[in-house]
This record gives C-alpha cells, sequence and structure tokens, in this order.
C-alpha cells in the first residue's frame, strides 16, 4: 500500500488550455481544441466541423442530405447551436415541419478540467408511438422524470418496452453515433469524454460503447449483487407499485424502472452523482450486469 | 507475436483476488515463469490497493483498467483509474534501516514495484491516470 502519494486533488487538472484561442492552436495538432474555441471560428469552417457529429446513416434513413442538411423538398431538417462565447454545441435532427419533432438531439461542453462532457443524446424513432412521459398530467416538464412523474404514462411506456427517460422507442444506433463522436474528439485532439448516466438502462448501454467508470463502478456491482435472488432490491421487488413487480430483476429495464422509483432507497442509496468516461479507441469491456438481458 | 490482455472491475479490495487471477491465467497460456507470475501480482496488487485506498477516496468507487501485453521477452502492464492523481516523485522513500516498531504503515508499494518491475511510468490527465510497467524474463 502506497502512503503520502495522493497529493494533488481533482479539481487542480483545470487545464491551462482551457481559455486557448484557436489561433493559437494553428501550430500545433497536438493540442486539445476546446469547444469555445472552436465556436469562435466563423460560421462555414465550424459547420464543416461540427457536420462529423451527425452519423451518415442516420440522416441517410431520414432522407436529410449530410451537406446541406436539407430533406428532399429542400427544407432544412437539422440545427446547429454553436455561438461565439458559448462552451457548447447542440445539435439536433427533425423529421417532417416540425422541429419539436426531434429524433436526434446531441449536446456536447467543455468541462473546468480541460475535456469535454456528453451532456445529452437522444436519438429516437419518430415513427414508434411517443408517451408523454415528459410531461406531468398537470402540463409540467418532467425533466426526465427527475422533478415530476407522469406515472400513467411511465407505466404505459414500461409496457411498450422503453426504458426511464424515454419517449418513444429508440433508433438503436448508439454505436454509430460513439463512432462519430471519437472521430470528432480525435480531430480535436482529445483523449477522452466523460458523461453522467441519468438511468440504469443508459450506464448499461454506455458499458457497452466501451465506456468505465470514474464514479458509480461499485454502485453497479452492489446493484446487480442485491437484484439476484436473495438481494435486498430483490425483496423490495414487492408489486407495491407497478414499477416494483417481481419479475423486474430479470432485465435490466426492470431493474431500470424499479430504481426509477425509488427503490435504492431500500438500501440507502441513490442514482446520483455516476461519472462515466471513454477513452477515445478503448474499450473498458465493463459489464456490472453480466447474464441479465436488456 | 504479442498479444493483449484486459479486465475492468470496480475500485473494490474484494476486486484485487479477480485480477490476481486474472494475471495468473493470461500468464499461465504463455508459459511464464512462476517468480515473475509472483513479482506481477505483487506489483499489480499494490498499485490497485492504492488506487482503491487513496485514489477514490472520498468518491464513489470507480474503475480499475488492467492491461497486460505478452511479449515473448517482457510483459507490459498497465493500470489506469479514474480517481485522483499522484505524484510518485514527491513520495517519500520508506526507511527500510528503521525498527518496525517505528515504522509506520503502509509506503512500501511503490518501493515493491520499482524493486520489482522495470521502466515504471506514470501519467496524471483529465482523461486518467496510468501507471505502466514492463517486466522483463526469460522464456
Amino acid at each position: 500500500m502506497f502512503k503520502y502519494l495522493r497529493l494533488r486533488p481533482e479539481p487542480d487538472r483545470r487545464d491551462p488550455l482551457a481559455n486557448i484561442p484557436i489561433t493559437q492552436l494553428v501550430g500545433d495538432a497536438s493540442l486539445p481544441v476546446t469547444l469555445k474555441a472552436l465556436n469562435s471560428l466563423p460560421e462555414n469552417p465550424k459547420l464543416r466541423l461540427y457536420r462529423t457529429l451527425l452519423p451518415l446513416q442516420v440522416l441517410a434513413a431520414f432522407d436529410i442530405n449530410p451537406r446541406t442538411w436539407q430533406n428532399p423538398e429542400k427544407q432544412i431538417q437539422v440545427r446547429l447551436q454553436a455561438d461565439e462565447g458559448s462552451e457548447k454545441v447542440k445539435i439536433s435532427a427533425w423529421f417532417g415541419q416540425n422541429p419539436e419533432n426531434e429524433f436526434f438531439y446531441l449536446e456536447l461542453a467543455d468541462n473546468p478540467y480541460g475535456g469535454i462532457d456528453l451532456n445529452f443524446l437522444i436519438a429516437s424513432d419518430p415513427h414508434s408511438p411517443k408517451f408523454n412521459t415528459d410531461f406531468d398530467e398537470q402540463g409540467r416538464e418532467t425533466l426526465f422524470g427527475t422533478v415530476h412523474r407522469n406515472r400513467a404514462e411511465e407505466e404505459r411506456a414500461m409496457h411498450a418496452g422503453l426504458a426511464p427517460g424515454q419517449t418513444r422507442a429508440g433508433l438503436r444506433c448508439s454505436q454509430i453515433i460513439f463512432t462519430h463522436v471519437e472521430t470528432f474528439l480525435t480531430l480535436l485532439a482529445h483523449h477522452a469524454l466523460t458523461l453522467e448516466p441519468m438511468t440504469y438502462a443508459s450506464a448499461w448501454i454506455f458499458e457497452r460503447r466501451g465506456f468505465a467508470y470514474a464514479r458509480g463502478h461499485q454502485l453497479m456491482d452492489i446493484i446487480h449483487r442485491e437484484f439476484q435472488p436473495g438481494g435486498a432490491l430483490h425483496k423490495a421487488l414487492d408489486g407495491s407499485s407497478p414499477f416494483r413487480q417481481p419479475e423486474q430483476w430479470q432485465t435490466v429495464r426492470g431493474r431500470a424502472w424499479a430504481i426509477h422509483d425509488g427503490i435504492l432507497e431500500t438500501i440507502e442509496r441513490k442514482w446520483d452523482n455516476l461519472k462515466m468516461i471513454k477513452q477515445v479507441g478503448r474499450q473498458a469491456g465493463v459489464n456490472t450486469c453480466p447474464n441479465t438481458l436488456f | 507475436m504479442s498479444q493483449r490482455f484486459q479486465i475492468t472491475r470496480a475500485a473494490e479490495l474484494e476486486s484485487l483476488q479477480m485480477f490476481r487471477d486474472f494475471i495468473a491465467e493470461c500468464c499461465a497460456h504463455h508459459n511464464i515463469p512462476n517468480e515473475i507470475v509472483f513479482e506481477l501480482k505483487l506489483a499489480v496488487d499494490e498499485a490497485c490497493t492504492n488506487i482503491i485506498q487513496h485514489g477514490y477516496k472520498g468518491m464513489d468507487p470507480g474503475s480499475i483498467v488492467l492491461a497486460f501485453r505478452i511479449e515473448p521477452d517482457r510483459i507490459l502492464v498497465q493500470i489506469t483509474d479514474f480517481g485522483h492523481a499522484f505524484e510518485p516523485a514527491s513520495a517519500p522513500a520508506p526507511d527500510l534501516n528503521a525498527a518496525l516498531e517505528d515504522r509506520e504503515l503502509g509506503g512500501l508499494g511503490l518501493f515493491l514495484i520499482y524493486q520489482t518491475m522495470d521502466n515504471i511510468d506514470y501519467q496524471a490527465s483529465q482523461d486518467g491516470n496510468t501507471l505502466t510497467f514492463t517486466k522483463y524474463y526469460r522464456p
């Protein structure tokens, strides 16, 4: 066991390059470029770079031209938000006339340590039934069920095979999306992408996409163990709510709904403060739910 | 011809046995001498114990990624974590001449790794902390 060695607390990792202007980076391709620096570029070069974030296959599935972002009727179907001075980029794509009908939404942001966070990723099938889990019965936004809940809609969504936080079935293209995001990170000379998984189900997906845990690996192991027969979470699937049915321990989705319903209180834990990290080009190979179906 | 192996587990003491078993299994396929396997297990054990006890201190423990590359005359080991960084150069050298009752607990981990492994390197960044070492051997 080492002693006295852990001397540098995490906050000191703030990267001195975080505010470096884009002009200083032209000469050295190995220096990581922040989104803020990228956002300082003129519109056209910025557009050329950010275009790489949208998977061609996804655009092709909706007849969207990857170069012009228009559909065959020449209507714009993609919106890029990457304002000068901002540390974020948001890209959304929609199907049909209504920009609110997004099937793709990606938000990346600079973090205080000189890295890049994935804040949001939504890739949903616009042709699948919509569940109003995003608004409660009073019409308030649920923010993915974190501040309010629409239990009736959640129950319908659960029975339709959705995971917590989803309003429609997924596009099943996260592998392609992450390949594009990693390519984009490489272009910017970044080595990793970090995120906070919103649900147990999304953590499971990110594990399969090569992410490891900066925080919460032990919690995931505990959850898996306690959902096994005889475990505290297995016992808490007592049928007391539609989201706590006995058979739910067998699937990642079933467990995710029970966790969304607050079952972790049974073991005095919360779904909170998990952080995952994907090192570019590296698969961590984490599997905290072995022999469990999605 | 080299072969790469990797295992990722939570940073908790229960994982140490899995890392030891993993090393033994990888080495068994390549007829690595027993004394080399023992030293590798010792070095990995010490490094991972440090990560568990200090690296993720005050945090909900994250992952430890243990990667091996076995080549005909050497084994390269890479241990990655995402906890607090450490500064090997600033670690005080253990006083091996002090009487046992005067020594503090711990403090031998890095010393043991330096004694048993070759080409030790440590890199800390916002993308993770990576300890790399090599062990040369005669097949």
